[in-house]
């Protein structure tokens, strides 16, 4: 569709300056002309000013404009809230309806956004004020928003818009639903220390009779455990208390039994929830006790008080009850053994034990070996590490405690340099696998040491590391609940010398520390499992062993598989489990146990279900559109005037309204001359001829003859 | 003729290559059983009349600490800084002679790794009764310990732990008993020195002129090789440079092990408190 149309311009030949000159002087030439009477001022004044007309040029442009069409925005929301029953279709033919409907309409054309999850939930805001600054603003008739209208960017929404907009909601009158809401939960938690949740039960939407008011279930299960019930009334905060168990992840899991009355609610993925506690511990405290000083002590010390979350407490024997210089108390620096507090009051508050070359000489009566005994057993950390006392009367392996060491000594002391060897299953062992510079790894080679004692290990001790002869060196065992581990040689500290070049002395120390004291990293035989990809669960076995039985996983809804993980090498095995299905998982191998919780794809998108539309209004508001219940019809589409009431109630069902623009675009345009320069020759001639006639009474003689006979 | 030099050495050292993947040669067994029982050891440097002196110190001392405390230590080794291997000691004793040659560079890179990794060195200039560390001894002193790492050094601070790592003292007498005695200046954070938190803050050298080797010193039936003060308060100072020398010799084995047992009494009260006084109790399981 062509329109024409035409504008004036001017283009003067010489510049204003000459047009204006001529202008002046034509005015001033007929102001003269007719103060001398002349018949002729008139032509002459015309003559002037189409000279003056003549300088300026004007010129003629014609442009070609061409109509635009009309643009109808169809926003549908596709995020997984809107896979709930009965929407998709619902979406499904509104869609179709309302693009049938625009697409019979002449000169409209429909731009479609689709809209998917986002890990923040249904951006609707965000793809609005995209579109709209997508399209001309002069050619949108409408905008129309397909949606369950749960928009989790209201603030990105646009507070206008040139055209209407319509919500179309999806949903039925009759949706409701109960969620439960986590409305606090710490990620850490100090272990065996209480840690509070925080938690709510929400009804939304049309909370049938039968249900409305009445307590819900929840039920809580602490890494797959026994469940505990609980009632808990809707919409009152409840405290719930829970002890993380275990350093590493603890997870807690939530359900809400569904309602037994009543129409069946939207959605039950919002009923559970899954809260991960990462299990803590206190500041590490370590009793070092020394059994004199000698070179390796303060090895032990740099370790331990360079480690900030370590609180050592170190006794060094510094004089033996047999020797006495007479010296008085006072000139003394020495402060006497506090053994009673120690190993009887507040043992149980240590996390580790370490006795360095400890010599039996009765400073310690037997009980409290005992003590240290039951302390190990029920859970605790034992490390000793012994020079050539070990094989000797005074050895701690003939004391008490020498029931729970994983070797026992052969008597004889070994003076012979040797190289620190792993074994393998020190190469396996999460202590000593990937030491720097262990044999056969890349890196300088180990120092050697000079002496150790000769043990033979328990048949259920791990020895991880061979000194001369292959007798053990480090040796780590378990008694009871607790962790024992053996180091039978005092030389560790030549390593940190440099002796040799020395040793990962300070990182060895480290590990075996840790390890006694259970840090998960350093477990031996762990379970690990990850959520990756959505929905594949990946699991990674480590073990001591050479082979290990299938995992056996459990899946939410009871049933069971088993799955074969596939060996890495190095005690480490791993494969992968499709977890289609969101909901608590639990594994198992041996005696290792996991739970994991698969949450939906989209959580957000399932916190609000019910259809609610109150963050579309202002917008739909600010432009004159509708919001309409899909439950209740497709509307009809009809066109009104810009700034006017754009819905409206049909005969059969609601309409809504686009606004045509009729917005038109310039194609082309076309300047060309008013009149050629001929003509405007002719015409000034003409018009000064006229002028000369006039005045030589050629012209006006007549007119002044007919008007003489009149008078 | 390098044309020729040159494929022979190449041989030289391919035929040296398999001999550096074998066991290295045992270490001195000397030094070897100053490691295994933490003998005492002492700088030689030349001087016979001095070495012997630090020898029967060290002896005396090594005496002491045997019949007093539980630290037993071997007989005294004399290091040959050019020669020996320092890692295996803790504790060296260096006399300081006003012409007393410097060890070679490679000797000082095993000094400065003796240091750095935990050893100490008390440096004695034995000139204690004259010019403090201003004399020629305090000049040789400074000529040789350029090349160390030694962080800035104060005067024993009243309560630094030398004065309570096993006896409490107020001086440190040896032969001579006016000396000034320097040890590693206080660094801002009390616990870290200027090796870094990984040495516990101890100071990597003593350094001072009471000629302590003469007060330690005795024959083989405990009498005194040389003579200090007078009447009562020699037998007095003799004993106290031997509390000295006992004391360092904790600090050295021990580190700082005195000053953080000043706050056992509070980390074990604390620990109490923490626990609310019933210790181990097995912690309760999830309750509503």
């Amino acid at each position: 569709m062509s329109v024409a149309g035409w504008t004036l311009d001017f283009a003067p030949l010489l510049g204003w300056g000459l047009v204006v000159g001529l202008l002046v002087l034509a005015l001033l030439a007929a102001a003269f002309a007719w103060w001398r009477g002349l018949r002729g001022w008139g032509w002459r004044l015309a003559a002037g000013l189409a000279a003056a007309a003549a300088m300026a040029g004007p010129m003629l442009e014609t442009g070609v404009r061409r109509g635009l069409s009309d643009i109808v925005l169809l926003v549908e929301d596709h995020s997984a809230s809107q896979s709930l029953p009965g929407r998709a279709a619902q979406l499904a033919a509104a869609s179709e309806a309302m693009a049938a409907q625009i697409a019979a309409r002449p000169d409209t054309e429909l731009r479609r956004v689709t809209l998917g999850d986002d890990p923040d939930g249904t951006l609707l805001g965000d793809a609005i004020t995209r579109a709209l600054a997508a399209e001309p603003e002069s050619r949108l008739a409408g905008v129309i928003v397909i949606t369950d209208g749960q928009v989790h960017d209201p603030a990105a929404l646009p507070a206008k818009a040139p055209a209407p907009v319509h919500v179309l909601l999806t949903g039925q009158e009759g949706d409701w639903d109960r969620r439960l809401v986590i409305e606090e939960s710490p990620g850490f938690g100090l272990i065996g220390q209480p840690v509070t949740l925080r938690l709510r039960v929400e009804d939304q939407g049309a909370v049938p009779d039968a249900v409305a008011g009445r307590a819900a279930t929840l039920r809580l299960s602490l890494d797959g455990g026994d469940e505990q019930t609980v009632a808990i009334p809707p919409g009152m905060p409840l405290d719930i208390q829970v002890t993380p168990e275990h350093p590493g992840q603890n997870v807690v899991a939530l359900a809400l039994d569904p309602p037994d009355a009543g129409p069946p609610q939207l959605t039950e993925l919002n009923d559970r929830a899954v809260v991960r506690i990462e299990g803590v511990r206190d500041r590490l405290r370590v009793l070092l006790v020394s059994g004199e000083p000698h070179p390796g002590g303060r090895v032990w010390r740099n370790i331990l008080k360079s480690d900030t979350n370590v609180d050592l407490v170190h006794f060094t024997i510094l004089r033996p009850p047999d020797k006495m210089d007479g010296v008085p108390v006072d000139e003394l620096a020495l402060i006497a053994f506090p053994t009673e507090a120690l190993f009887h009051d507040r043992i149980g508050d240590f996390d580790l034990i370490i006795f360095d070359r400890y010599r039996v000489r009765g400073i310690l009566p037997p009980q409290y070996f005992d003590n240290i005994r039951r302390y190990v057993q029920g859970g605790g950390a034992l490390l000793v590490a012994s020079g050539p006392e070990m094989a000797g009367v005074e050895s701690l392996h003939l004391s008490p405690l020498g029931a729970i060491l994983p070797a026992r000594p052969t008597g004889r002391f070994l003076d012979a340099p040797f190289r620190p060897q792993l074994t393998d299953a020190g190469r396996r062992h999460p202590v000593t696998a990937a030491l720097p510079g262990a044999p056969g790894g890349g890196g300088a080679p180990w120092g050697r040491w000079l002496r150790m004692g000769e043990v033979v290990a328990d048949p259920g001790a791990e020895v991880l590391m061979t000194g001369e002869g292959d007798h053990p060196l480090l040796i780590a065992g378990r008694a009871g609940a607790g962790r024992v581990a053996l180091l039978t040689s005092d030389q560790v500290w030549l390593w940190g010398r440099g002796f040799e070049g020395g040793g990962p002395q300070a990182e060895l120390l480290r590990r075996v520390a840790h390890w006694s004291m259970k840090e998960p990293d350093l477990e031996e035989e762990t379970l690990s499992v990850s959520v990756t990809d959505g929905a594949t669960l990946a699991i990674t076995r480590h073990t001591m062993d050479d082979a290990i039985g299938p995992v056996r996983i459990t899946r939410p809804d009871g049933s069971t598989a088993t799955l074969v993980l596939e060996p890495e090498g190095a005690g480490r095995f791993s494969g992968r489990f499709p977890a289609p299905a969101p909901g608590l998982y639990r594994l198992a191998e041996g005696g290792l146990t996991r739970v994991v919780a698969v949450g939906p794809a989209a959580p957000r998108e399932f916190e609000q279900t019910v259809a609610d539309s109150t963050a579309l209004e202002p917008l739909v508001a600010a432009t004159q559109g509708a919001v309409l219940p899909l439950s209740e019809g497709v509307p009809d589409l009809r066109t009104v005037a810009v700034g006017r009431q754009a819905h409206g109630q049909g005969i059969a069902r609601p309409w809504i309204a686009i606004t045509p623009r009729g917005a038109e675009a310039v194609e082309g345009l076309a300047v060309r001359p008013l009149l050629p320069a001929w003509a405007w020759l002719v015409l000034i001639a003409g018009l000064a001829l006229a002028a000369w006639l006039a005045e030589g009474g050629r012209l006006g003689s007549r007119r002044s003859e007919v008007s003489g006979v009149q008078r | 003729m390098s044309q020729r030099i040159l494929p022979l050495t190449l041989a030289l050292l391919l035929a040296a290559l398999p001999l550096t993947a074998q066991e290295p040669p045992a270490p001195d067994p000397r030094l070897a059983a100053a490691a295994a029982d933490g003998a005492l050891a002492y700088v030689i440097t030349g001087d016979p009349q001095t070495d012997e002196t630090s020898e029967q110190g060290l002896s005396g001392l090594t005496a002491a600490l045997r019949a007093r405390t539980t630290v037993e230590p071997g007989t005294p080794v004399g290091v040959d800084l050019d020669q020996d291997e320092l890692s295996l000691l803790t504790f060296l004793y260096w006399p300081v002679t006003a012409d007393q040659p410097p060890p070679s560079p490679l000797a000082y890179a095993r000094l400065n790794r003796f240091l750095r990794s935990g050893g100490m060195i008390l440096f004695d200039t034995g000139d204690g009764d004259l010019a403090g560390i201003d004399g020629p001894e305090g000049a040789a002193l400074r000529h040789l310990a350029a090349p160390l790492d030694i962080p800035p050094l104060a005067p024993v601070p009243r309560d630094h732990v030398l004065t309570r790592a096993y006896y409490l003292l107020s001086a440190f007498p040896g032969r001579h008993r006016d000396g000034q005695v320097w040890v590693e200046a206080p660094s801002a954070s009390a616990e870290q020195g200027a090796l870094g938190v990984t040495n516990d803050g101890v100071s990597p050298v003593v350094i001072g002129g009471n000629s302590w080797a003469e007060a330690w010193a005795e024959d083989e039936f405990g009498r005194p090789l040389h003579a200090i003060g007078r009447g009562y308060d020699s037998g007095r100072q003799r004993e106290m440079a031997l509390r000295f020398g006992i004391n360092i010799v904790m600090y050295a084995l021990g580190g700082n092990y005195k000053s953080d047992q000043v706050h056992v009494p509070e980390l074990l009260e604390r620990l109490g408190r923490e626990q609310g006084g019933d210790g181990f109790a097995p912690s309760q399981r999830l309750l509503p």
